[in-house]
This record gives structure tokens, C-alpha cells and sequence, in this order.
């Protein structure tokens, strides 16, 4: 395989989250931390490396988030591209996979594109799919146990009622699970490399795109009221044994 | 006149579409019912279903489908092969006189609920399975079989039944044991009061964790997203990225020895003190 892809979003880490006046995140005011389904994405494309392989990772989001992933060199990922750009901001996830698209055609030939399964965030998990619909190549989502197979990959599918052994031609976009991998920490061989490395910045002039097509502009949805208040919280009666298995039998 | 398509797949939820009738009628709309399921068993590539979905859609204003696990893949390849707005997971939905969507759903592990409206002309949503209320009497188009299509770009080959249990996600009824449960015997415990009452075992991260289950049966945020009927949290504390994944529930029962666990606040019904013991007395009383 020559270059395998792995797409990562860097997500606020606290509990709570700040809006703007346009329900929009403010993303400046919170920390971040990598989402936790990449990290599997990551492990699965460092996994897969082979001696003339690349691992590419890509990601897009305030230019903040560098520091974060300039820590992915030392893990041994090859390359690191950052799509961060005012224009890009507010995007949807179709522009969100336009732009990603868009970037992926920055990078050069590639056999596959790792994705997490959705963002904690967000979690539309809408992503990996309009990825592969823009590339038009096949997409895999809920993907665990990633590996290599004669003409492609070999992966398995979490469905409702059932897990399913897969295999996918390349190229191709596989989502993964949350934990299905274990991310490594880094070597100190890779530390020392990782110091030569630097994460490269595009904006969406340099991956071809126009202001209409990025970010708020470029969405098809729009949020037009939010509330902040917690849905789910009911009002409890507390109750003995005898009671409970009322409850049960009348739903049984 | 412009349609309101609904698609199901190989799991059909009977709810949405009786609440797709009626945002038709609101809308304006004509309902046109796709079943997805024979292509569904016919090819593991979602890719080649959306692209063959697209000639379907040409007077579609609204696109409503379950988001199983495979139309959340099949539906965002549509969405963006239409160019039009997706919302993913939705658990309401409004409709105005002309025919504009709003959608609401929770974000930020339901931290926050966002309302959202759709600016193309194809609006389009799936649907957290089991949001909206059945009507066996209720009478729908009827459905039509989508002619199955043909692609082995991905392929299945070997298909492992989750044996014993139901899934989860499509469990009437569902025990979830957390940390609490304190050992893998006590999951097996837990997991044969499950069966004995018919129900799903789920479980919180923490037990994932420590290896009292698997990953399969875990709500959450980082999980599944269950909509039950009842929900039986024993030995989870309700952190808000468990809450996520079961506040769906029709029904909330927490099991917990300590009052202030915060899983209270978002049950229905709740026993204090210790698992075991009330477990023990449920099991002799049924
Ligand atoms: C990014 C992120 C994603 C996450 N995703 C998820 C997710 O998808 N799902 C999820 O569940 N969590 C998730 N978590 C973890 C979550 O924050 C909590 O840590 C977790 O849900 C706690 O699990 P628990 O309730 O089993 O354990 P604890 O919080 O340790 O609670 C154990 C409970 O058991 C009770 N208990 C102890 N002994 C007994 C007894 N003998 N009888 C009765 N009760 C007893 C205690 O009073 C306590 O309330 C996530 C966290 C993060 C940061």
C-alpha cells in the first residue's frame, strides 16, 4: 500500500461547550483533545504500514489544533495536513466532506481513508460515507479489525444484530469503532524524528475551493434554535421489589 | 406532486413511517414508501445502493429513513451525491404547510438539543429507530421492493449472529449493568435474570472496561443508542455520556445503593441499595 489516509478531528474536551450567537461552537474558548473513534482510525493506519508505505493524517479545524497534531509524528505518521481556513468554519458535514474530498485530492494517489465512525461532538457520523460518495469509491462504516486481503481489505461490520466479515477493494473508505484499536505511544526514536516533521496548513484557496463552497456558506443545513437544557430528566419514584416486577411483567 | 420518501431497510420502523404519514399530510406531500432490504441482502456495498437510490429521488422533497447502521451509511452517500442537507440521528420532526422540515436532535452527549432546517431543495433525516410510536391499524401506501442491486466491491463473507441475545438496538427490553456489578460473575448473574425476563443485556463503558462485557452491549456516547421500551440501569451511575446513549427509553428503572448517583435524576422508577440482593428478591418474585 502506498498511502493510507486517516482522517482526525480534534474535539473540545470538557463536558461542556460554549455557543456563539449562531449556535455556533466557539471553538476558541475550549480545549481540545483528539476524538476518540480516530484514534483507532490512527492505530489501524500505522497498523497497516508497510516499509514504502505513507501514513498521512488529515484534518481539518482552527489552526490551534496544530500542537496536537504535531504530536502524531512521533507515533511515526509519515505526514500531517491541516485544512484550517475562517471560510472553512460552520461547515455541515457536506461541506465538511467537500472540503475533506478536496483535500484528499491535495495528497496523491491513496489505497485507503480511516475514519473514525462519528465525532463526539457533533455525531452525525455522516462523514466517512460523504467522504466515500465524493471520492465515488466504496466506504465501509462501523468497521473493527482491520487487515490486509488478497485484493484489498478485510475488515468486520458491527450491525444491530449480527457482526459481519467483510472485504472491501481499494480504495476505499473504512469508518472504525471506538476502541477497536489501542492507540501506541510514542517511541523515542519517533520522538526524535517527529522533530524535523511539521504539520502543513492549507487553506481552502489551496485545496481549490471558493468561499461558496466551504463552511457556513457551503451548508445545506442550518441550526436555527438550540436548547441547552438536558432532555431525559424524569421524575423518580422511588418503589420496593414488588413494584418493580409490575413494571417489567406489564411491558413483558 | 412532490413526494416525502421514506426508506426502509432491512429492519423497517413501523413508527416512522406512521409519522411520516402524517408530516406528509401536513406537508402536503405524497408518501411513497422504499423498501431498501432486498438490496440490502443482496450487496455489503452501501455505495453501490446510494448511487442506484439517486434515480428514485427525482421528486422527492423530503427523504426520511431509520438510521440503522447501514442507512446511516447508504443516506449521507445519497445526501451528498443530491447535494442536499443531512440530519443524522433525529428524535423529532415537524413539517410546515409548505413543506419545510424542522428537525431537532441532540448533540454534545444530549447536552444540547438543536433544531435544524434544511436549505436544499431535498430535505433529508434519518431517524433514531424507535423515536416515534407504532399504529398497527394505521394505513399506508404500500411499500415497494427496491430491485435489488449487484456490486461485490464489498463483500459479506461470513455473517456471525449475535447468538442468544437480541441486539440491543432493537431490544423491548434491556438490563444494563455498570461498574457496581463489581465481577464477571456477577454479569453472568446479571445476564441470566436478562434472559429469564426476556430482556438484552447492555452495559456502561466502565464495565466494558473491566472487562465485564463486550463491546457490542455498551450505551453510550461511544456505543449504542438504545430506545427500549424499558431500560433497566443497575450499577451505573448516569454519567452524561451514558445518559446519551438510553434517555430514549420509554421507561427508566435505576438500581443503585448510593441515593445521590445521579441515574436517579433520569429514571422513572428506583430501588436503593444493593444489587445482588434486589436482583435475588426480582428473580424469586417473578
Ligand atoms: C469521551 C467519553 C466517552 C464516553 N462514552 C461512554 C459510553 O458510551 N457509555 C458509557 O456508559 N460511558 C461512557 N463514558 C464513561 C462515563 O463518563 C462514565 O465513566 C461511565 O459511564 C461510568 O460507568 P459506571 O456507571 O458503570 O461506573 P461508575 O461511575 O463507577 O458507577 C458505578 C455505580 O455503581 C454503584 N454501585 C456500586 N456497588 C453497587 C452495588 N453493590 N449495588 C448497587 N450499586 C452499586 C455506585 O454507587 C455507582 O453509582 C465516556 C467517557 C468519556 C470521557
Amino acid at each position: 500500500m502506498k498511502q493510507i489516509i486517516a482522517c482526525v478531528k480534534l474535539v473540545p474536551a470538557a463536558a461542556e461547550v460554549a455557543l456563539d450567537g449562531q449556535f455556533r461552537l466557539k471553538r476558541d474558548s475550549t480545549s481540545l483533545q483528539l476524538n476518540i473513534a480516530d484514534l483507532s482510525a490512527v492505530e489501524a493506519a500505522l497498523g497497516l504500514k508497510e516499509a514504502d508505505t505513507q501514513v498521512t493524517v488529515l484534518s481539518m479545524g482552527p489552526a490551534k489544533g496544530e500542537a496536537l497534531l504535531q504530536e502524531l509524528f512521533a507515533l511515526g505518521v509519515d505526514r500531517v495536513v491541516l485544512l484550517s481556513d475562517r471560510a472553512l468554519a460552520g461547515a455541515d458535514s457536506l461541506a465538511t466532506a467537500r472540503a475533506l474530498a478536496a483535500g484528499v485530492r491535495c495528497l496523491g494517489e491513496f489505497s485507503c481513508i480511516l475514519c473514525g465512525r462519528r465525532a463526539l461532538d457533533a455525531e452525525t457520523g455522516q462523514i466517512p460515507g460523504q467522504l466515500a460518495a465524493a471520492l465515488d469509491i466504496p466506504a465501509v462504516t462501523n468497521g473493527q479489525q482491520l487487515e490486509k486481503a488478497d485484493n484489498g481489505l478485510s475488515c468486520r461490520r458491527l450491525l444491530e444484530t449480527a457482526v459481519e466479515t467483510l472485504t472491501v477493494e481499494l480504495p476505499c473508505v473504512v469508518s472504525l469503532c471506538e476502541y477497536s484499536y489501542t492507540l501506541r505511544l510514542p517511541s523515542i526514536l519517533g520522538r526524535r524524528r517527529a522533530k524535523d516533521k511539521q504539520v502543513e496548513i492549507l487553506t481552502a484557496a489551496d485545496i481549490g475551493l471558493v468561499a461558496e463552497q466551504c463552511g457556513l456558506q457551503g451548508s445545506k443545513t442550518k441550526v436555527v434554535h438550540v436548547d441547552t437544557k438536558a432532555p431525559g430528566l424524569r421524575k423518580c419514584s422511588y418503589c420496593n421489589p414488588e413494584a418493580l416486577c409490575g413494571i417489567i411483567k406489564g411491558v413483558q | 406532486m412532490q413526494e416525502l420518501l421514506l426508506i426502509q431497510g432491512t429492519r423497517p420502523d413501523m413508527g416512522l413511517q406512521r409519522k411520516a404519514a402524517q408530516l406528509a399530510e401536513t406537508g402536503k406531500l405524497q408518501l411513497r414508501i422504499l423498501s431498501v432490504a432486498k438490496a440490502e441482502a443482496a450487496t455489503a456495498d452501501d455505495s453501490a445502493i446510494a448511487k442506484g437510490l439517486v434515480a428514485e429521488t427525482n421528486n422527492a422533497r423530503v427523504i426520511l429513513a431509520p438510521a440503522t447502521v447501514r442507512l446511516r451509511c447508504i443516506m449521507p452517500m445519497l445526501a451528498y451525491r443530491l447535494q442536499a442537507g443531512l440530519t443524522a440521528d433525529c428524535t423529532g420532526l415537524e413539517i410546515t404547510e409548505t413543506g419545510q422540515l424542522l428537525q431537532t436532535r441532540p448533540a454534545f452527549g444530549n447536552s444540547l438539543m438543536a433544531t435544524i432546517e434544511t436549505l436544499s431543495a431535498v430535505q433529508m433525516a434519518t431517524v433514531r429507530p424507535g423515536t416515534f410510536p407504532a399504529d398497527p391499524n394505521g394505513e399506508y401506501p404500500q411499500t415497494e421492493e427496491w430491485e435489488a442491486c449487484f456490486s461485490d466491491a464489498v463483500k459479506c463473507i461470513e455473517q456471525q449472529r449475535q447468538t442468544g441475545d437480541q441486539g440491543i438496538t432493537q431490544a423491548k427490553i434491556i438490563v444494563s449493568g455498570g461498574a457496581g456489578i463489581g465481577s464477571k460473575e456477577g454479569f453472568d448473574k446479571l445476564k441470566a435474570f436478562a434472559h429469564k425476563i426476556g430482556a438484552a443485556l447492555g452495559a456502561s463503558r466502565n464495565a466494558v472496561d473491566l472487562g465485564y462485557a463486550p463491546y457490542s452491549a455498551q450505551v453510550g456516547i461511544t456505543g449504542a443508542t438504545v430506545s427500549p421500551r424499558l431500560y433497566i440501569a443497575v450499577g451505573i451511575s448516569g454519567a452524561v455520556q451514558h445518559l446519551a446513549g438510553m434517555s430514549g427509553a420509554e421507561t427508566v428503572i435505576a438500581i443503585n445503593q448510593d441515593p445521590k448517583a445521579p441515574i436517579f435524576q433520569y429514571a422513572d422508577y428506583g430501588i436503593v441499595g444493593d444489587w445482588e440482593t434486589i436482583i435475588n428478591q426480582l428473580e424469586e418474585l417473578l
